[in-house]
């Protein structure tokens, strides 16, 4: 027995040698997935997304005739493990960074900061939008929370006044991941709702919860007679309230509507009939909704045995977000400066007007003072079990009223 | 202690010595020069992982000290390293003590809140006081997310992390830094362990193992229970609350998502592989539980860098094999983990450091063990 003991502690010590073969001619970007924690429903199909960008990049030629190399890990939505993956890559000399989360994506952005490592990540917390003091090298790609929130806010608004109803009478709770990413974008949407005269109520969805029923009762009562729902939270606890407030003969006379991580096809599918009619704030468009910016994705899915329609519309959404990153990335190697991650976020901050071929409801523009990347959004509701648009482009940009949320 | 035959003390003071033998002196300074020197020649990342270990091992020293000397059951780790955390970075940002300072009233106040949460063991023992440390654990993640201490209002807080300003080191950013700040946690390790490992030659020390072995035994003897048992908590906590400021004071940024129930698990995990009511079992199991998921993906890696090399030789099951095996290997990752807990535990269900005596036994009799 001893011998086999002492085989395992021989291993635990060779171990750390074996590394990445890395040479000097290659662009080094790294990035953290969940594919197995909280949020591995929405995370498999953006990591995917993600990876295959820059399988599709190396196999047109690189950058610059420059290799892409990802350095990748699943963190499981673990917040340590984040900063031990950074710390890794960072260590391994990446120059821009994919992230994923809010909690991590907040932990770490001082330490971005002073590493000098332009930060991209999945999370759209308009808290990481400070380029002039916390958070100089976080980008954010997507609408921010709190623009969706706005928008679905001002969106349910419109309808409910077109309906002839008076918005004194409107009811609105917010269901939330139960999680920094859940609270980030509620006190900018209550402060709408408060200059509307609209009243909200706050609920924290359980982690694993499996009924949430009583959640909705209770958010009913408080408001006294809920009029609208607005989801914060990924895919499956949302169709699961979406399940419960159909069983229990809520979502009759209440409109649900959900932010971006739960506006997707995996949705549509756990709650089947109870989602239609659902809104849903769509930064990344559907593949129901076929746009030019769909072509490479869905022939890399082709050439790969998959399809679009196979995976969800997060798989499109990492695709154009390592399309942002590298294209600061490119920016640089063509000007012939020096591949830094200064550069990279002065090339990102250069960025106007990115198409990303209409997947995304504006194109990308970056500046010194502004790393919200898109501030509009196109409302998009499930009919006959496929997202489809219901709104023109609403840019919060064009409008005054939210210049500062 | 128990010795192996043929050491012989003359006199009170060397049979008071933590280390009586030339061989044991030997060791520890190897264990020193090994500590002192790692910064030559370990990368940024071994050094952050050294201070994670450093960090996990005062935790859970504090946690051995109930739970394996006392024999009080605590699901509220988390919550206790998040009253640390919390103390010293607020006392950083707002009152603009310093950061040394910080970590130690961080541990005082955590063990304030633990001894007010060790209350309930008087009356409640096993899994009944598990259960009311559980509470611990929920109410404080509420407060944490809930309240803004500042202004005091429920309910409001947007940004949800707290942020620590730079502490200065001897001129040098301590935050941030892994070679400036493993000096920090390596000096509160070394404290924790001689002064835990000291605890358990005094009364009081002896007062918890009573307690553990046999509590009414303990009482007719004259150990004051509730007495004894809030001053268990206290002094966990201390030691936890250091370990949650230290924390704060190397992640520069805290949310209470760091401190979940899985926290308190985790630690739990780390001294019953480690080896329960033993300072040497919380070492050896904060290093275990710190080192495992790395070692696990440094293998998996290996393995993936092995099948590509495979791949390219022109192998096509091989390049199949290499792709899916890349999809599977965080799935695979986390299965391990728990294999690798599970085995260790059949293997020497008294913990890492019996093994570890198991291994120093078999050199020390070979060739003519029995």
């Amino acid at each position: 027995m001893y011998r086999k003991l002492l085989f395992l502690i021989l291993i635990t010590a060779i171990v750390p040698v074996s590394g990445a073969l890395a040479d000097g001619h290659s662009i080094k970007i790294g990035a953290i997935f969940d594919l197995t924690g909280p949020t591995s429903d929405v995370g498999t199909s953006y990591a995917e997304g993600v990876r295959a960008y820059v399988d599709w990049v190396n196999g047109n030629g690189g950058i610059g005739g420059m290799e892409v190399e990802l350095f990748w890990e699943d963190y499981a939505y673990s917040v340590p493990n984040a900063e031990d993956l950074y710390t890794q890559f960072v260590e391994q000399g990446v120059v821009a960074f994919s992230g994923w989360g809010t909690g991590d994506s907040e932990a770490l952005r001082g330490r971005i900061a002073e590493d000098q490592v332009p930060f991209v990540s999945a999370s759209y917390s308009a808290a990481l939008n400070d380029p002039n003091d916390s958070a100089p090298y976080n980008f954010l790609v997507g609408t921010t929370y709190s623009d969706q929130l706005v928008i679905m806010l001002q969106y349910m608004m419109d309808q409910w006044s077109a309906d002839g109803n008076d918005l004194a009478e409107m009811r609105v709770a917010f269901f939330h991941h139960d999680s920094p990413f859940g609270t980030s974008p509620l006190a900018d949407g209550e402060a709408v709702a408060e200059m509307n005269g609209v009243a909200t109520v706050r609920v924290a969805m359980p982690r694993g919860a499996t009924d949430l029923s009583a959640e909705l009762e209770n958010a009913d009562n408080q408001l006294g007679g809920m009029t609208h729902i607005i989801i914060q939270n990924v895919s499956s606890p949302a169709a699961l309230l979406i399940r419960n407030a159909t069983e229990i003969g809520m979502s009759e006379f209440v409109q649900i509507g959900c932010l971006n991580w739960c506006s997707d096809e995996i949705l549509v599918e756990l709650a089947g009939d109870a989602a239609e009619g659902v809104l849903g704030a769509l930064p990344f468009g559907p593949h129901t909704v076929p746009v030019e910016g769909q072509t490479d994705p869905a022939a890399w899915l082709e050439a790969n045995g998959s399809s679009l329609a196979e995976t969800s519309l997060h798989f499109t959404q990492g695709w154009w977000t390592m399309a942002v990153i590298l294209e600061g990335v490119r920016l640089v190697v063509e000007s012939g400066d020096e591949l830094t991650g200064a550069n990279v976020k002065a090339a990102l901050e250069s960025l106007d007007g990115f198409s990303t071929g209409g997947v995304t409801s504006d194109t990308i523009t970056f500046t010194p003072e502004d790393h919200r990347g898109n501030r509009s959004l196109i409302i998009f509701a499930v009919d006959m079990g496929e997202w489809q648009a219901v709104s023109d482009v609403i840019n919060l940009r064009e409008m005054p009223m939210s210049d500062e949320s | 202690m128990a010795q192996q035959s043929g050491i012989f003390h003359e006199d009170y003071r060397s049979d008071l010595q933590l280390r009586p033998t030339t061989m044991q002196r030997l060791r520890l300074v190897l264990l020193f020069v090994f500590l002192f020197g790692m910064p030559v020649f370990a990368g940024s990342l071994e050094m952050r992982y050294a201070n994670n270990i450093l960090i996990a091992l005062i935790g859970s020293i504090g946690l051995n000290i109930l739970v394996g000397f006392t024999g009080q059951i605590s699901l509220g780790q988390g919550a206790f390293l998040a009253v640390g955390a919390y103390s010293s970075g607020l006392l950083v940002v707002y009152l603009n003590v310093p950061w040394y300072l910080s970590i130690l009233l961080a541990g005082a106040i955590t063990a304030l809140i633990g001894g007010f949460f060790g209350l309930p063991s008087l009356r409640l023992k096993g899994l009944y006081l598990a259960v009311a440390t559980l509470a611990a654990q929920q109410i404080v993640q509420w407060v944490l997310r809930n309240w803004d201490p500042i202004d005091g209002d429920i309910n409001q807080r947007v940004g949800e992390a707290l942020n620590i300003p730079a502490a200065n080191f001897f001129g040098h950013r301590l935050n941030d830094n892994e070679y400036a700040f493993y000096f920090v946690v390596l000096f509160f390790a070394v404290l924790a362990v001689l002064a835990a490992t000291n605890l358990f030659r005094t009364h009081i020390g002896r007062a918890f193992i009573a307690i553990r072995d046999q509590d009414i035994a303990a009482e007719v003897m004259g150990v004051h229970l509730f007495r004894y048992k809030l001053l268990a908590f206290a002094t966990s906590s201390f030691f936890v609350g250091v370990a949650g400021a230290l924390l704060a004071q190397h992640s520069t940024s805290i949310s209470w998502e760091s401190f979940t129930i899985n926290v308190s698990i985790q630690y739990l995990a780390m001294i019953i592989i480690g080896g329960l009511g033993s300072v040497s079992g919380s070492i050896y199991g904060a290093i275990f539980i710190t080192l495992l998921p790395q070692i696990i993906r440094g293998l998996g890696n290996g393995i993936e860098d092995a099948l590509q090399l495979v791949a390219s030789a022109e192998s096509q099951l091989a390049a199949h094999f290499a792709e899916r095996f890349q999809d599977l290997l965080p799935r695979i990752e986390q299965g391990a983990f728990g294999l690798a807990i599970i085995l260790t535990l059949i293997l020497e269900p008294e913990g890492l450091r019996k093994l570890w005596q198991n291994i120093k036994d078999y050199f020390r009799l070979w060739p003519f063990s029995y």
